[in-house]
Formats: structure tokens, C-alpha cells, sequence
């Protein structure tokens, strides 16, 4: 091997990539350094998956090329890279949730007896060997479906370590996962990186990065505009460098905490557990609690807390088993999403893109749609309202009539705001608010939800994380698996405190029980 | 331990037992349908059991059972195949035309032999399959507009092959030196008809290629995240247009095989066969979503419609109620598939902590 180059395994030198009408990547030079935890930083849209994907195979570069120790190579297909040992474990995984551990271990490279026969026993043995690699020793011949996220990503994982991945992408891992599972993804990383795998990682989460990064490359718009190890690096360093503009922080103005009467009266809610296919449902137990109109109220907890199944079950899409809703003092029975409506309540879904908007229509359209009322609506009168909404919430785009995926992730989020808006709520319930939101756009988004606060509307949040807790909330709940444990004025909301609060008490019972607890 | 908890632990087995029970029939339904329906029909309809009869329904559900084998391949994938009962049609024609007048070249007439005639047929409904699945997966069209396409072009086709007149006299001459046609659809080996004969060989490949090769597994993951599929490296294009080549060859086979039993091609045989073909599929508790399902059950979902349609007929029920009644167990095997994987995803965890706990 060259000595000198042996710093670096791969170098992916002045990549070009054009999609119709945008330049995603300009002349993009990346270079991963081996054995070392590698970090891509960059606002939404900046390129950062989009390189990752050519690294991987997924997609093709214009210009540019790829060295691996230092060699050119050519990688035109996932299988291509991963015969180079470039191995990559997607935003949005992509297990196959029909198939079971083994069956996804060796997808699209099955091992056989002979030229046609599946050799299952091969299979199942390597799956096995490369989960114990993990310390995640699971039945292999389990259907992925029904493994939590944290445990999909490591069959995943698992997946690159059998074809002897030696630099692994991680793009946004840890988007799904709760904080237990964050931290035992760490310790996964740590083991992989001394077994001799690069691994390149990729998040929006500033304090994971800085605790796990060990050489940093920001890019913005297409371009690698910094790169330094750890020991340079600081939170304004990377925040400076990713948005182009000097930090200041997001400081809300909190000085008039003047509380309204009680908005929103919630009763012993509870809630069944199921384990259906797509979304295990957590259970509730007997969440009580009030909020006030002005108010920002934020929920806390950790995956499978019950936080998503809280707000869905106030916005009518899930049927409470017990409880009841007091609003405006009227108490209301919420059997479709049209009756929270009808009382003024809307959900900001977690997960836009398949539960929010609407992808084949325009800005226009997906605000507009849902707060539709009679036989004949006025065009012009709607699109001056979509347009003073749009404006309020400083949409920043020339035409509404452009598809709304040509926005970036913090003002789809806006648009989705202002589909909720269009609806005059009075309690504006928002599950993870700025999910996939750059730093720019999430700051500008708490000042909108204050706005609206001290306009009158109640609104409650749900958040994994802490940071954004601290930001927004006035009063923060913690809900830890179905229970509410813990309330925190905003003052008293510090990391330690959500995190203990949100942990559930692990004593005897062994972990095997994957936090489902039994109705 | 005290024996509150053995006690509590004994009741909670047991519930779980019976969970498992409710979901093992409700899994194993299209067989309890099945059962229960040879048992209706025997005690109503004393010929039922004969086994003169048998020979005859099993000849009907092979037609069916070879159609619902290509299906279940389509529907895997997550498309579905509405050509292919014109396919079929297409096939006994290709076949008529072949024993009837033969091939000109250079000038002279040449009768194929039946081997050489059936390769023929197959050739012709393979390049149909091979459009399916190209413009299924290579130009992106819907395979319900895609295969809707190709039903009419293929009807078309037969229909154009003849004038729209029947292939009569399939029987072949011996001057031509065609005969033996009629062996594919008459004939017996063992006792047994051939078409079952085809039914059962047809079937044993299929559940090969599905359970123990890759490309079964291939077909499985396209239909159950076809992104996924892809970005693990598995050529989606080819394992779908293996899908619609392999239900074309069914579709030809069966064209075959009643041209055979008929001694005659109809430009007009199997109409609305492919509706037959997916309500056995979906009987058969195979997703209409694709991922899910398998061959076994497309077969046993065959037989529930054969023995159904057959044993109604042989009570002398109506035509029309025959229809209002297959459509009801159809419309009824599909909630039922709903119910059981909603009961299934509610009782998993259940199921699964008893099995964490030992």
C-alpha cells in the first residue's frame, strides 16, 4: 500500500451533479480519512445525501471521480460499491419488512448450493455470526416488521458487515431512533471503527456530531466549503460554515408568560397497545393534564413513549379506550380527524412527506385543501388568503404554484403550518415540529409558533429532542412509556432532568420485553 | 414461586394458545373452506363423490390452478396480469392455425408437428409476457393499464388469426403428419388426466423458484419494498418481466389445453378466465399489495373455486345465483384476510413476549 495516501481511503474528487434546474453538487471534493469517524454537515438541500448516494452506487456524477486508496475506481451500482467495500445504510431504511433477518442480511446476493438452490443454512449462520458482531444477538428468522427501527438499522447494519463493508455511510441514523437507541448505535459505531471500518456520518444533530466526529466537512450549496478535526471544530464553527451567515442564537422572546385560561383540559386519557405491521401503537395510561390558551406546551419522551399517539389521539386519529377532552369548557367526543377539526383542533404530522403533504400538487393547493366549504369556493378570495398566510409565515418562494417538493424541508413545514392555519384552530398540536429542518428554518419556525401563541392559540408539541424542548416550550410534559412523568416549568427544563424523567426505571426486568408492555 | 403466579401463568398459556389456534385457522382458511366444502357438496349431491366426477372437476381446476401459478408470480411483485385470459384465447388459436394451415415458406405449405406447433404457440405468448413486463418495469406503465392493453391486443390477434371463425378439427392428418394434438387435453397417464399432470409439474417448479432459489426471494422483496429491492441490488426490471413471462406461459399452456380437450380453437376461449385466476390467488391469502402470499395457498384457492362452481352445478343452482355466490366467498375471503392480519398484529407482541419469556 502507498504510504502517503494511506491517510485517506476515499476520495471522491470535484463532483458534479445536476438535477433539472438545480446544481446539486459543484464541484464537491470529499475526502474520508480511514479508521476515523467522518462527518458530513449541511443544511437541507446543501448535497449531502446526494453524494453519499453517488459514493454508494445509487446515483451516477456528472464530473468527478472517486478514488479508493488513492486508485481510481468506477461504482455505477450498489452492487458495484459494495464489491469496492462501500457500504451505506439509508435515511429512510430500507429493510424489506416482509422478509426476515436472514433473508434481508443477503438480499440481492443470496449465497447457494449449487448455481439455483438457496443455501438458508449459510444464511442463517453469517446473519447470526455478524449480529453477535453487533451485540444485538437477535432470532435471525424473525420478520423484520416486527423489529423496533433501532434494531431494523441494525439488520442493516448487520447487512454492510457481511459483505465487509470498509467504509460505512451512516445518512441521518439516528432521525427514528429514541436516545437509548441513539447510544447503543454509538457503541456499534465504536466497535465497527476498532474492527478497521471507516465510517462517514451524517446528521443534523450538532451535539452528536460533536461528540462522535473526528474530521468534519461542511457543505453548502453543492460545495465543501470546510473541513477540519475535531479539535478545531466548535458548535459556531459548524453553524457559521453551514448556513454562510454569522450565529446569532435562537433566542425567543419569553417576557409576557401571561397565561390564559384553560384552553384544553385532557382527562385520564388511555390508550391500547397493538403491534400492527407499519406502526406499533404505544399505549396511554391515564394522561391528565391542562393547557392554556397563549401557551406552548411541549411533550418529551423517547421512542415509543406514546408522544405521536397522544397528539393523534386529540386530533381524532386514533380512538381513545378512556378519558376525556374538555375544550373551550365544552367536553367533546373525537371519533374522526373532521371532529377535531370541527373543534378547532389540527395535528403538523411527524412525518410530512407521508402523512402531510401532497406531493402532486402545488404550494397553493396543499394549503388550501381540507379547509374547502361548499359547493363553489372562490378562487380569488382563497388565493389571497393562501397569499397573506404564505407571506405571514415568510414562504420564501416566487410561486405558489410551484410543486411544493421544490421547497426545502423547513418551509414544507411552513406549509403545512399554514394548511393548519387556513382552519382558524384554536389549538395547534404539532408532532416533532421541525423533523429534517436546517438550522436557519427551525429558528424561524419557533418564532412563528410564539407568534401564534401570543396571538391566542394553544399549542402543543411533541419532540424527541431536548434542545428543541428547552427552545419552544413554556411547560414541558415527559411521557415515558405511556405515563406521565414528570412536568417541568421552563426554567427547570434541563437535559438532565427530561432525560431522567423520560428513562424508564430498568431494574429487574430484562429489556427482552422491547418496552411493549402488555394491556 | 407461589402458585397465584403458576396459576396466573397456566391461564395466560392457555390464552395464548388459543390465540395461536383462532390464528392458525383463520391462516389456514381457503384449506377449512376447502374441507368444508367437499363435505357440504357429498352429503347434498351423492354423485359428488364418484370418482368419474373427480376426473372431471379436476380437469376444471387445473385450468384455473395453471392460471393462478402465473398469477400468484404478478401479484407477488405487486402488479397483476389482465391478459391473461385473452393470452389463453390467443394460444389455442396460434396452435389452430398452425395445425390447420400450416407454414408458407418458400413457397411451400409445411404442417409442423404438434411438439414443433406447441413450441410455436409458446414462443408467441412468451414475446406478449416479455412486452408485459417490459412495459411494466423498463416503461413504467401501471400494470393494470399495461396488461388491459395487451388483453385486447391479444383478443385482437386471435380473432384476426381466423376471421373471427373457429379452428375446427384439431385432431390433425396423418398425411401432414400433425396428429396427437388432442393427447394434451384427453389423454391420461396413470389414470390421472394430463392437465392435472401439467397442473402438478407446473406447480412443483413454481414453489421451487418461489422457496428455494433467489429469484423466488428476489420476487418477494420486489413486491414487498420495491425501493428497498433496488438499493439492495437486486435487478427489479428482470424479476418482474420474469413475473410476466412466467404467467404468459401459463396463459399459453392453458390456451393449449382446452384447444386440446375441444379439438377446436375459439378466438373467443377464455374470456374473463383472468378474474378466475386472481379470486384464486386472492383466496389463496395472497396480498393484492404484493410481498405476501404464496403458491400452495393459490392452488388450494383454485380448487375452493372449482369445487364451488362444480358442486353448484351439479345441485342444478342457477347460473346467476352461481355468480352472486362466487363473488360473495370472494368478497368474504378478502375480509377475512383483513381481519386476520389486523387480529395477528394485535396479538403479536402477546405472542411474542410469551416466546422472549421461554
Amino acid at each position: 500500500m502507498r504510504e502517503l495516501a494511506s491517510e485517506i481511503v476515499l476520495e471522491a474528487r470535484a463532483i458534479t451533479k445536476r438535477y433539472p434546474g438545480t446544481l446539486a453538487l459543484d464541484r464537491a471534493t470529499l475526502q474520508i480519512h480511514r479508521n476515523k469517524v467522518n462527518v458530513l454537515i449541511g443544511e437541507n438541500g446543501a448535497g449531502k445525501s446526494t453524494l453519499m448516494r453517488i459514493l454508494a452506487g445509487v446515483e451516477m456524477a456528472d464530473e468527478g471521480s472517486l478514488l479508493l486508496d488513492g486508485a481510481p475506481i468506477r461504482v455505477r451500482s450498489p452492487r458495484e460499491a459494495a464489491a469496492h467495500g462501500i457500504s451505506i445504510v439509508h435515511q429512510e431504511l430500507s429493510v424489506l419488512q416482509n422478509l426476515d433477518i436472514s433473508e434481508n442480511v443477503f438480499a440481492g446476493r443470496e449465497p447457494t448450493h449449487g448455481v439455483i438452490l438457496l443455501d438458508r443454512q449459510t444464511e442463517d449462520h453469517r446473519s447470526a455470526q455478524a449480529l453477535a458482531t453487533l451485540r444485538k444477538p437477535m432470532p435471525v428468522r424473525t420478520t423484520t416488521a416486527q423489529l423496533s427501527l433501532g434494531n431494523r438499522q441494525i439488520v442493516e447494519i448487520a447487512r454492510t458487515l457481511d459483505q465487509g463493508a470498509r467504509v460505512l455511510i451512516l445518512d441521518e441514523p439516528t432521525s427514528a431512533l429514541s436516545t437509548t437507541e441513539t447510544e447503543s448505535l454509538f457503541r456499534v459505531i465504536g466497535d465497527l471503527k476498532s474492527s478497521g471500518v471507516t465510517i462517514v456520518y451524517i446528521s443534523h444533530r450538532l451535539h452528536e456530531l460533536l461528540h462522535l466526529g473526528e474530521w468534519f466537512t461542511v457543505l453548502r450549496s453543492g460545495r465543501v466549503v470546510g473541513q477540519a478535526p475535531r479539535a478545531d471544530v466548535s458548535r459556531e464553527w459548524i453553524v457559521e460554515r453551514m448556513s454562510g451567515r454569522v450565529v446569532t442564537r435562537v433566542a425567543v422572546d419569553r417576557s409576557a408568560p401571561a397565561k390564559g385560561p384553560v384552553l384544553l383540559s385532557a382527562k385520564s386519557l388511555t390508550l391500547g397497545s397493538s403491534g400492527a405491521e407499519e406502526a406499533t401503537q404505544a399505549p396511554l395510561h391515564q394522561v391528565s393534564f391542562d393547557l392554556h390558551r397563549g401557551e406552548i406546551l411541549g411533550i418529551y419522551g423517547l421512542l415509543g413513549a406514546g408522544r405521536s399517539e397522544l397528539l393523534e389521539s386529540l386530533a381524532g386519529a386514533r380512538r381513545l379506550l378512556a378519558g376525556s377532552i374538555v375544550i373551550h369548557g365544552k367536553k367533546i367526543n373525537l371519533s374522526a380527524v373532521s371532529d377535531a377539526v370541527d373543534h378547532g383542533i389540527v395535528l403538523v404530522p411527524e412525518d410530512r412527506q407521508r402523512d402531510g403533504l401532497i406531493p402532486e400538487m402545488s404550494i397553493r393547493e396543499n394549503i388550501k385543501i381540507g379547509s374547502m366549504h361548499g359547493l363553489f369556493v372562490s378562487r380569488r378570495q382563497q388565493l389571497l388568503q393562501v397569499q397573506g398566510l404564505a407571506k405571514e409565515l415568510n414562504i420564501s418562494v416566487k410561486d405558489l404554484e410551484l410543486p411544493v417538493l421544490s421547497l426545502s424541508g423547513g418551509n414544507q413545514q411552513k406549509v403545512l403550518i399554514a394548511r393548519c392555519l387556513m382552519r382558524n384552530p384554536s389549538l395547534l398540536l404539532l408532532d416533532e415540529p421541525t423533523r429534517g429542518v436546517d438550522v436557519g428554518a427551525k429558528g424561524e419556525i419557533y418564532l412563528i409558533l410564539r407568534k401564534l401563541a401570543d396571538q391566542g392559540i394553544g399549542i402543543l408539541f411533541a419532540s424527541s429532542e431536548i434542545e428543541e424542548t428547552r427552545a419552544l416550550a413554556d411547560r414541558a410534559l415527559v411521557l415515558c412509556q405511556g405515563r406521565l412523568s414528570g412536568e417541568f416549568l421552563h426554567d427547570a427544563i434541563t437535559d438532565t432532568a427530561l432525560f431522567a424523567a423520560a428513562s424508564p426505571v430498568i431494574n429487574t426486568m430484562p429489556t427482552s420485553l422491547s418496552g411493549v408492555s402488555l394491556a | 414461586m407461589s402458585i397465584a403466579i403458576n396459576t396466573q401463568q397456566r391461564s395466560d398459556t392457555l390464552a395464548r394458545s388459543s390465540v395461536r389456534t383462532l390464528l392458525f385457522i383463520l391462516k389456514a382458511r381457503a384449506v377449512f373452506v376447502l374441507l368444508a366444502l367437499l363435505i357440504l357438496f357429498s352429503i347434498l349431491a351423492p354423485s359428488f363423490l364418484t370418482s368419474n366426477n373427480f376426473a372431471i372437476l379436476s380437469k376444471h381446476v387445473a385450468i384455473s390452478a395453471v392460471l393462478a401459478v402465473g398469477m400468484t408470480f404478478v401479484v407477488l411483485t405487486g402488479g397483476i396480469d389482465l391478459s391473461v385470459g385473452s393470452l389463453a384465447g390467443l394460444g389455442g388459436m396460434v396452435a389452430g392455425y398452425l395445425l390447420t394451415h400450416g407454414i408458407l415458406f418458400l413457397g411451400v405449405v409445411h404442417y409442423p408437428p404438434v411438439a414443433a406447433a406447441v413450441l410455436m404457440t409458446l414462443a408467441v405468448c412468451i414475446v406478449v409476457g416479455l412486452l408485459n413486463g417490459w412495459l411494466v418495469a423498463k416503461a413504467g406503465v401501471a400494470p393494470f393499464i399495461a396488461t388491459l392493453g395487451t388483453l385486447y391486443i391479444a383478443r385482437g390477434a386471435a380473432l384476426l388469426l381466423s376471421n373471427g371463425k373457429t379452428f375446427p378439427n384439431l385432431a390433425g392428418q396423418e398425411l401432414r403428419g400433425n396428429m396427437g394434438f388432442p393427447h394434451l387435453g384427453q389423454g391420461a397417464f396413470v389414470g390421472i388426466p394430463v392437465p392435472v399432470w401439467i397442473m402438478l409439474a407446473l406447480f412443483a417448479l413454481a414453489w421451487f423458484i418461489a422457496v428455494k432459489t433467489p429469484l423466488g426471494r428476489h420476487i418477494y422483496a420486489v413486491g414487498g419494498n420495491e425501493r428497498a429491492a433496488r438499493l439492495a441490488g437486486i435487478r427489479v426490471p428482470r424479476v418482474k418481466i420474469f413475473a410476466y413471462v412466467a404467467s404468459s406461459i401459463c396463459a399459453a399452456l392453458v390456451g393449449l389445453i382446452i384447444a386440446s380437450q375441444l379439438e377446436a380453437a375459439h378466438p373467443a376461449t377464455g374470456e374473463s378466465f383472468e378474474l378466475n385466476a386472481i379470486a384464486a390467488v386472492v383466496l389463496g391469502g395472497t396480498s393484492l399489495m404484493g410481498g405476501r402470499g404464496s403458491i400452495s395457498g393459490s392452488l388450494i384457492g383454485a380448487f375452493v373455486i372449482g369445487v364451488l362452481s362444480d358442486g353448484l352445478v351439479m345441485l342444478g343452482v342457477s347460473e346467476f345465483w352461481q355468480m352472486v355466490i362466487k363473488g360473495t366467498v370472494i368478497v368474504l375471503a378478502v375480509a377475512v384476510d383483513q381481519l386476520q392480519s389486523r387480529l395477528q398484529s394485535k396479538f403479536l407482541p402477546y405472542l411474542q413476549s410469551a416466546e422472549g419469556q421461554g
